[in-house]
């Protein structure tokens, strides 16, 4: 003991002289932009590789079963041209909006209040679960059938469908919420609007993002669904008119425009406002090659 | 400006199994005026329950808290708490600055009056340049400082600090034990610190409150002889201080052995 005294005080003297705590150095500089070409070209070739087995495959399928990529990419670009892109996505991307906001609003909500309250979580387990398993289609038939074949229930099917999934994601990040955290905000004395905005939504941040991803990829499945029933414009509907008129180009080409729209809301619009949400965390990525 | 008065605080908390378990067993103690008081024991021994009964986060099931102000006519005035956490608990997701204003906003403290305030408690802490950084980015000791200008930029009549040098390393550790004890003098500060440390509790303390553990309870109180500006660890005097502390601890870890 007493010599491990000595050490200390002749190294903390040392040590005071230094100063303690530097901040970590700013992250290097050759990385990031060779980093982002790397990720960008690897996204790219897997794009290539798919159109080259797509290609590969026209020769053993007649061009009504698998068309062209050539030609389908045309069919595209004319679909695109026509204008018929803006106004059918538009109805369809309405759809998935409006009832994507719906579902968030209660989800949201119900979620934290489930992770917080025994008995509500209790309550609402059984309909939250029952809820998620139930197939989209079920809930579209329902919606249509009380609903009518009307907006209405395009947004009733979406929000309804998704809505379980919002709420177990936040419902299980309400519960890993740091108790600590919100000690000291009480010892500080933090309003409850202060609470909830400062320390428990931030904390939230992470598993809402994750939500809004499956959830968006959830809604999209339903809506074409609802769509097909009856509708009389969407991409839903418009895939249902190529298989009508057994034309094979026109349902890969509506495909294809879909998935263009998800991949620039997926990689833009939600990559971005997760990199801003979440730039207070050092990015360290050492573990993962 | 104010005391912290325990008189015969009891708390129980719940076991699993359903029974009640003592934690605090009529703990008395009255706080120095100024100054800091320790309460030193041995982990689990119920020291962070006592200072959450006095912050107000934890209820007693007897006896009393309180947190006295002597301001002459103002009596109406609740006495202001800062707490400083063992694990400093910033929000990591707010810049260094925006942790501060965090606990002004909490306490109601006017707007206008926080550039001024930022400006003077992270400078004492050392952190005027980081005042812009996420907590994250910064060392574990900074991380440390950033807590305790936080529980200093309220300016409090009476500072709360959960053992808040014992995660840290050493060095670290030692300086900023330096550092707090100049900054508590300077600002006229009441404190109260949890440790088990002994040393800590001999060079931060001018009051030493030691408690016995399961439950805790007061075994005995001692002034440190030494004022602050006297105590330097390789001083004879700290050592001869430091030492009575540790028998007295030694001792009633012995009678606890000799209970159980």
């Amino acid at each position: 003991m007493a010599l491990n005294e000595k050490a200390l005080v002749a190294t903390g003297e040392a040590g005071a002289m230094a100063g303690e705590g530097v901040a970590l150095p700013p992250r290097t500089q050759t990385g990031p932009a060779w980093e982002a070409a790397k990720t960008v070209g690897l996204r790219a070739g897997s794009i290539v590789a798919m159109m080259i087995v797509w290609w590969l495959l026209t020769f053993f399928f007649p061009p009504t079963l698998i068309p062209h990529p050539i030609d389908t990419l045309m069919e595209v670009g004319a679909i695109v041209n026509t204008g018929q892109f803006l106004s059918e996505m538009g109805a369809t991307l309405r759809r998935v909006g409006v009832g994507f906001a719906i579902a968030m609003l209660i989800a949201v909500p119900l979620g934290i209040v489930m992770g917080t309250i025994k008995s509500l979580e209790n309550f609402f387990e059984p309909p939250v679960i029952l809820g998620l398993t139930m197939p989209g289609l079920v809930w579209a038939v329902m919606a249509i059938m009380f609903l009518g074949l009307n907006e209405t229930s395009a947004y009733a099917a979406v929000a309804i469908t998704i809505m379980p999934m919002l709420a177990i994601s936040l419902w299980q990040g309400t519960k890993s919420i740091d108790k600590d955290l919100i000690d000291m905000s009480t010892a500080f004395h933090a309003s409850a609007w202060s609470k909830v905005v400062d320390v428990i939504l931030p904390q939230l941040v992470s598993h809402i993002l994750a939500a809004i991803r499956y959830g968006l990829g959830l809604a999209w499945k339903v809506v074409v669904v609802v769509e097909m029933f009856g509708f009389s414009n969407g991409v839903g509907y418009q895939v249902v008119r190529g298989f009508n008129v057994f034309s094979m180009k026109q349902v890969m080409a509506w495909a294809i425009t879909f998935l263009v729209v998800m991949i620039v809301i997926e990689f833009g619009i939600i990559g971005w406002l997760e990199s801003r949400v979440t730039r207070w965390r050092p990015r360290i990525q050492a573990w993962r090659r | 400006m104010a005391y912290v008065h325990v008189d015969s605080a009891v708390k129980y908390f719940a076991r699993e199994d359903g029974g009640d378990m003592l934690v605090l067993d009529r703990v008395s103690f009255d706080t120095r005026e100024f100054g800091t008081t320790c309460l030193l024991g041995p982990s689990g021994c119920g020291k962070s329950t006592l200072l959450n009964a006095i912050s107000g986060l934890e209820r007693l099931d007897q006896g009393r808290v309180e947190v006295i102000a002597n301001h002459g006519a103002s009596k109406l005035h609740t006495p202001r708490l800062g707490y400083v956490f063992q694990d400093p608990r910033l929000l990591n997701w707010k810049r260094v600055e925006e942790n501060l204003t965090f606990a002004l906003k909490g306490m109601g403290i006017p707007q206008q009056q926080w550039p001024e305030r930022l400006e003077k408690y992270l400078g004492i802490v050392g952190l005027a340049e980081f005042r812009k950084q996420f907590p994250l980015y910064l060392s574990g000791g900074m991380r440390q400082r950033v807590g305790l200008a936080r529980g200093l930029v309220i300016e409090p009549e009476v500072l709360l600090m959960d053992e808040p040098f014992s995660k840290l390393d050493q060095l670290t550790a030692r300086r900023l034990r330096e550092e707090t004890l100049r900054i508590c003098g300077r600002l006229k500060q009441t404190t109260v610190l949890v440790t088990h440390d002994v040393e800590e509790a001999a060079y931060m303390g001018d009051r030493i409150v030691i408690l016995r553990a399961r439950p805790a309870r007061v075994i005995e109180i001692l002034d440190n002889p030494l004022s602050p500006g006297e105590r330097d660890i390789d001083d004879s005097r700290f050592i001869q201080f430091k030492k009575t502390l540790l028998q007295s601890v030694l001792r009633l870890m012995e009678t606890n052995e000799v209970q159980s």
